[in-house]
């Protein structure tokens, strides 16, 4: 049971930062597979992976918030899913689900980097993980215009 | 309990309502015709019966009142004009629109006035003789009187005896009855439902029913049940009331005598129905045909399931090829022609004839020559040619904007027409037929044509050509910037070029569905949309080729020819370059270039796919013919709606996955 004063969040390293997601859209994580490009979709877009029969596409989620990280570090691939889009962003890896009290969450600090992408700064064991809004994430990666 | 009958209905309903429309569009075209009238009136008929049963009063009362003016109307009372049509077509818009708020939100209470409606009508028939409030159900109880009565003898049930007995005691009247249901009836269980709460609304009483009541309400019965009844009403007004429900086919009631002693009941008989009537019969026919309803989910399961069939035998094939097993090669074979014949059945059942799109044509372009005021003379051709259901929903607006736009500015008016040497009445012609893997509709008017020249003048206007290059223009390169978006607009292009209106959003709505659209017009002639789809949007045909080491598949419903041309036969004309193939001059690009992906120098031969658009061909140069199959579309999604090269992506027999070349997309 997750009291009403709990989350549980999907965290996962992105470059040397821990970052974090609500868990309850997340489909599942997986290893990288071959990833098959497609030429002239937005920047952030690394291609289409076959799941299971299925045409996902990836997204580099480093790109989408700005933070260079070296390709070949991204071995992870979490798969998120909400009512009409099935996404996978490209992370270093899954740390696993945790679950977090609201206490922890830093809400006041903003980041101008991140913009409303940014839910807040989770404090936990001395660490600092960026809270991630992963609908605005997911907004802005099908927006029409593009990023 | 009426919860559940609910889809039934409005299915039912929405068939009778074309069934009405149709018929109405004939009476106007030949209002003397008595045996159509009679039709429509049946229509109406039932349609108030099975508003009634589901409780839909507005409707049943629409229905009751138009039936009325119908009634009239085939008694000889009441003569049929183009005001009273209109009027007619009005009450079954309303009866549509009831529906649509049933189907939306499970009631019949519409916006418009049905009181207002059904008043006006009202006038028209309540002229002298007829007394229309008493009308409801009258069909079928007339004539009754001198028919010889045919005494028969049944054998009682104790109980069922006794009951009656007391019953006549208390001056009941008793009553044997046979409730024969139409043939192909979908609610037995709730028509037989109706007919005993009808008889409770009129204080009548069920003492036994044939077969029993839990048997009825599991549907354990053909179409006829049998019951005895007690009652106060007489015959008359029973078989009026019960014959009124939708799907009756005819009641018969017969006065039962109960002779307790001898355990024998004397039967009276009256045939007064039975001649309700070979003609109801041969209705039934034209109604029914051998069909099943299925869950549209269902099919899409079964589309899905074919498609994963496939790429699992493409699969196995793959693997199976690196080893050349000559043992399997047989059954493989055999698999194959078996999943073939299977995609084709699956692909058949999604199967629809076009009819369920133009049917709702002929009351439209009515409509719209009465309001502009223009004589048309419509023709549907190929109503049976079949498509992916998918379609259907799709593609009816966009006709309806081409049968628009033909009637609005193709037809000229009737004095134009004249002053031409034209007949007076335009002819417009919806036309569908298979075409290879296509199914091809065109819309074709005998119209003014289009203006070429304004149409140039205008597209100078835009922008959109130079001086230089619109003198080298062909006529089909000119219709062609019709489609550009925004190109016209009702206000201006409409006018000048006699059609144009929104042909960008015909184009859009074809192509999202991998169609194509073309236009060929002639002034003073006419003009022709063609409109082509393939067979089905789930399993196409393409041509896989490889460029840059990824794995791309073309449509082969684009596909012309594919050739191999060498550097010294490209040639430049005006910065683009061109093949020449049996003097036709054909524009190519190189397919890295237009999805602008990195490739080494172009190579001394290379493979050229010539794909089609419309009636333009184009050349797309790939690095390597990888040979036809069978692919299953899988949508790109969301992210990637903005990529307009490809139309989705498919996977291959080896778990890769090929992009599919969106061919008018990218040329």
């Amino acid at each position: 049971m997750v009291s009403s004063q709990e989350v549980e969040i999907l965290s996962f390293l992105l470059g040397d930062q821990s970052m974090a997601f609500d868990v309850d859209s997340v489909e599942m994580v997986i290893e990288r597979t071959e990833i098959r490009p497609v030429p002239k979709a937005k920047f952030f877009v690394e291609g289409v992976i076959n799941l299971r029969g299925r045409v996902i596409p990836v997204v580099n989620l480093g790109k989408v918030l700005g933070i260079n990280v070296e390709d070949g570090e991204l071995k992870s691939i979490i798969v998120v899913k909400t009512k009409d889009v099935e996404v996978g962003f490209l992370v270093n890896r899954v740390w696993g689900v945790m679950r977090i009290s609201e206490s922890q969450v830093d809400h006041l600090s903003v980041s101008d980097k991140f913009g409303k992408k940014f839910k807040g700064l989770i404090k936990r064991d001395g660490n600092l993980t960026v809270y991630l809004n992963i609908e605005e994430i997911i907004e802005e990666i099908t927006a029409k215009e593009g990023a | 309990m009426m919860e559940e009958y609910l889809g039934v209905f409005i299915d039912e309903t929405k068939e009778y309502l074309q069934q009405l429309n149709d018929t109405l569009l004939k009476i106007e075209e030949d209002p003397d015709n008595l045996e159509l009238v009679n039709d429509a009136f049946r229509v109406l008929h039932t349609l108030k019966g099975m508003a009634g049963t589901m409780g839909f009063n507005r409707m049943a009362k629409l229905c009751h009142i138009m039936e009325n003016v119908l009634d009239r109307a085939r008694n000889g009372t009441l003569k049929i004009s183009s005001d009273i049509m209109d009027r007619i077509f009005k009450g079954v818009d309303l009866i549509s629109k009831a529906l649509e708020k049933i189907v939306g939100e499970g009631s019949d209470e519409i916006e418009e006035d049905v009181d207002l409606f059904v008043d006006a009508l009202k006038e028209l028939t309540n002229a002298p003789q007829v007394r229309n409030e008493e009308k409801i159900g009258e069909v079928k109880s007339k004539g009754n009187e001198g028919v010889e009565e045919t005494v028969e003898r049944i054998v009682l049930p104790d109980e069922v005896a006794n009951v009656l007995k007391r019953a006549k005691a208390e001056g009941y009247k008793t009553y044997y009855m046979k409730v024969i249901l139409k043939e192909g009836t979908q609610l037995k269980s709730a028509r037989i439902y109706l007919v005993l709460h009808r008889i409770e609304e009129l204080k009548g009483e069920v003492v036994k029913t044939n077969p029993s009541i839990e048997e009825i309400e599991e549907e354990k019965f053909e179409n006829e049940v049998e019951m005895f009844v007690i009652i106060r009403e007489d015959k008359g007004r029973l078989s009026e009331v019960l014959t009124s429900i939708a799907d009756i086919d005819r009641v018969i009631i017969r006065d039962v005598e109960p002779v307790h002693e001898e355990k024998v009941a004397k039967i009276v008989e009256k045939p007064e129905i039975e001649k309700m009537k070979e003609e109801e019969k041969r209705e039934k026919k034209k109604i029914s045909s051998q069909t099943v309803r299925v869950d549209i989910e269902k099919l899409d399961t079964l589309m899905d399931l074919m498609g994963e069939l496939v790429i699992a035998r493409s699969r196995i094939v793959e693997v199976l090829k690196k080893y050349n097993i000559k043992e399997v090669d047989e059954g493989l074979t055999q698999l194959s022609r078996i999943t073939l014949d299977l995609q084709n059945v699956v692909m058949k059942i999604r199967m629809v004839p076009i009819a369920f799109v133009f049917n709702r044509f002929p009351r439209m372009v009515r409509d719209l020559s009465k309001q502009l005021n223009k004589e048309i003379n419509f023709v549907m051709k190929g109503e049976e040619t079949e498509l992916d259901r998918t379609f259907v929903e799709e593609i009816g607006e966009p006709i309806l904007h081409l049968l628009r736009n033909a009637i609005d500015h193709g037809i000229e008016s009737k004095e134009e027409r004249i002053a031409k040497g034209k007949p007076p009445v335009g002819t417009v012609v919806l036309s569908a037929r298979h075409e290879g893997n296509n199914v091809v509709i065109e819309v074709e008017d005998d119209g003014r044509g289009i203006d070429k020249e304004k149409v140039l003048r205008k597209a100078f206007e835009k922008g959109l050509v130079s001086e230089a290059r619109a003198a080298t223009l062909s006529d089909q390169e000119i219709l062609n910037f019709l489609f550009v978006p925004g190109f016209s607009t009702r206000e201006d292009v409409s006018e000048v070029s006699g059609r144009g209106v929104g042909l960008d959003v015909v184009k859009n709505v074809v192509e999202s569905l991998n169609g194509s659209v073309s236009i060929e017009s002639e002034k003073n002639r006419g003009t022709k949309v063609t409109i082509r789809l393939p067979l089905t949007l789930a399993i196409i045909q393409a041509l896989l080729v490889k460029v840059s080491g990824f794995v791309y598949a073309i449509p082969i419903a684009n596909v012309d020819t594919t050739l191999r041309v060498t550097k010294g036969e490209i040639q430049r004309v005006q910065d683009r370059k061109v093949i020449v193939i049996r003097g036709e001059v054909i524009p190519i690009r190189e397919l890295w270039e237009i999805l602008q992906v990195p490739h080494e120098a172009t190579p001394e031969t290379m493979e050229v796919v010539i794909v089609r658009v419309g009636n333009r061909k184009f050349g797309i140069v790939v690095d390597e013919l990888l040979g036809q199959d069978d692919i299953v579309i899988k949508s790109l999604g969301k992210v990637f709606s903005d990529v307009r090269e490809f139309s989705g992506a498919a996977i291959l027999g080896d778990g890769s996955i090929a992009l599919i070349v969106n061919v008018s997309g990218i040329v």
